[in-house]
C-alpha cells in the first residue's frame, strides 16, 4: 500500500504527480517520461525526446491530438444531446481534463517548481471556492424571493 | 508570470461567474439559442488550442538551437492567434448584424464583456509574440535567454486555458438557452 502511494504521489517513486522541488535542482529525472511508472516511462522515451527535461515533440504533438479530440467529443455530446442531466457534469470533466493537459504539460507546470503549482493551485481553488459561493448565494436568493 | 497569471485567474472568473448570475435572464432576444454557431466556434477553439502547439514547440526547438524551426513555430503561434482573432471579428459582425450588440440586452453585456477581454489578451499575445519572432529570426531569442519565450508562452497558454473554459460555459452548456420564463408576457 505504501509502495502504491509513493507511486502516485511521490517524485522519487517515480508517480504521476511527481513534481520535482525545484526546477534548478531536479529539473527532471534522466530518462523519466512526462506520465506514469518505468514501464511507461520507456514507451515515453521512444516517442519523446529522450524523456529528458520536459517532453520532446513527439509527445506535445499528442497532447495536441489529445486535446483536439476532446474537443470534438464535447461537440458531439452538444449535437447527440443525450446525457440528459448529465450533460454539464460531463461538459465540465472534459473541459477539466483539457485544461489540466494544457496546464500540466504546455505550462510545464509538471516539471516546474512545486511553489509555481501552489500558487497557481492556491489563486484557482480561491476563485473557484469564491464564484461558487457567489453562484450558490444568488441561487439561494431567488429561491427565498 | 505565475503570480500575474493566478491574478488573472480572479479577474476572468469574475466575468464568467457574473456570466453565469445572469445566464438565462435576457427579456429580449436575440438568445443564445438564437444566435450561437457552435460549429464555428469549435474550428476557432481547434485553431487556439494548436496555436499553444505551436507555442510548445517553438520553445522546444529554441531549446535545442535550431534557431529556424523555432522561429517558424513562434510565427505559427501568431498566424494562429490571427486566424482565432480574425474568427472573433466575424463573429462579433456576424451578432451585431443580427441585432445583438453589448446594449442588446443582458446576454449581450456579459458575452461581449468576456470574449471581448479575451479577444484584447490574444491580441496582446499575438503582438507579443510577432516581437519575439523577430527577436529570434534577427538571432536574439536564444537557448540562452529561451526563459523569455517560456515566460510569452505561460502567457499564451493561459489564454488558451481560459478560452476552454469560455468554449463550455458559454458556447456548449448555454448554447440551448432561450428566453427566460415569462418572457413572452412582456412582449404581449
Amino acid at each position: 500500500m505504501a509502495n502504491l502511494w509513493q507511486k502516485l504521489t511521490y517524485h522519487k517513486g517515480n508517480g504521476w504527480w511527481n513534481l520535482p522541488h525545484t526546477a534548478s535542482q531536479e529539473p527532471n529525472p534522466p530518462f523519466e517520461g512526462p506520465i506514469g511508472g518505468a514501464w511507461l516511462s520507456n514507451f515515453w522515451r521512444t516517442i519523446t525526446h529522450g524523456g529528458v527535461s520536459h517532453a520532446g515533440p513527439g509527445f506535445y504533438w499528442l497532447v495536441g491530438l489529445f486535446l483536439g479530440v476532446i474537443t470534438l467529443l464535447e461537440v458531439w455530446l452538444f449535437n447527440v444531446q443525450g446525457l440528459g442531466g448529465l450533460y454539464i457534469p460531463t461538459l465540465l470533466g472534459l473541459s477539466t481534463l483539457k485544461f489540466v493537459g494544457v496546464v500540466a504539460f504546455f505550462m510545464h507546470l509538471r516539471f516546474d517548481g512545486r511553489l509555481f503549482t501552489y500558487i497557481f493551485t492556491a489563486s484557482m481553488s480561491i476563485g473557484i471556492g469564491m464564484f461558487t459561493l457567489v453562484l450558490l448565494l444568488q441561487q439561494f436568493g431567488n429561491q427565498v424571493r | 508570470m505565475w503570480v500575474f497569471l493566478g491574478s488573472d485567474v480572479m479577474f476572468f472568473g469574475a466575468f464568467i461567474a457574473t456570466y453565469l448570475v445572469y445566464r438565462g435572464r435576457s427579456l429580449n432576444g436575440p438568445y443564445p439559442s438564437e444566435i450561437l454557431d457552435i460549429p464555428v466556434t469549435t474550428v476557432s477553439t481547434f485553431v487556439l488550442l494548436m496555436s499553444s502547439l505551436a507555442m510548445v514547440l517553438g520553445l522546444h526547438y529554441l531549446r535545442e538551437g535550431e534557431k529556424n524551426k523555432a522561429t517558424l513555430w513562434i510565427l505559427g503561434v501568431v498566424v494562429l492567434g490571427s486566424v482565432f482573432m480574425a474568427f472573433q471579428f466575424v463573429e462579433f459582425r456576424e451578432f451585431a448584424h443580427e441585432g445583438l450588440t453589448p446594449r442588446t440586452n443582458i446576454f449581450g453585456t456579459t458575452f461581449f464583456i468576456l470574449t471581448g477581454i479575451h479577444g484584447a489578451h490574444v491580441t496582446i499575445g499575438v503582438i507579443w509574440m510577432a516581437f519575439l519572432a523577430y527577436s529570434s529570426h534577427r538571432g536574439k531569442l536564444r537557448a540562452d535567454n529561451s526563459l523569455d519565450l517560456e515566460i510569452a508562452g505561460l502567457y499564451w497558454h493561459f489564454v488558451d486555458i481560459v478560452w476552454i473554459v469560455i468554449f463550455t460555459v458559454i458556447y456548449l452548456i448555454s448554447a440551448n438557452d432561450g428566453p427566460p420564463p415569462g418572457a413572452e408576457l412582456l412582449h404581449g
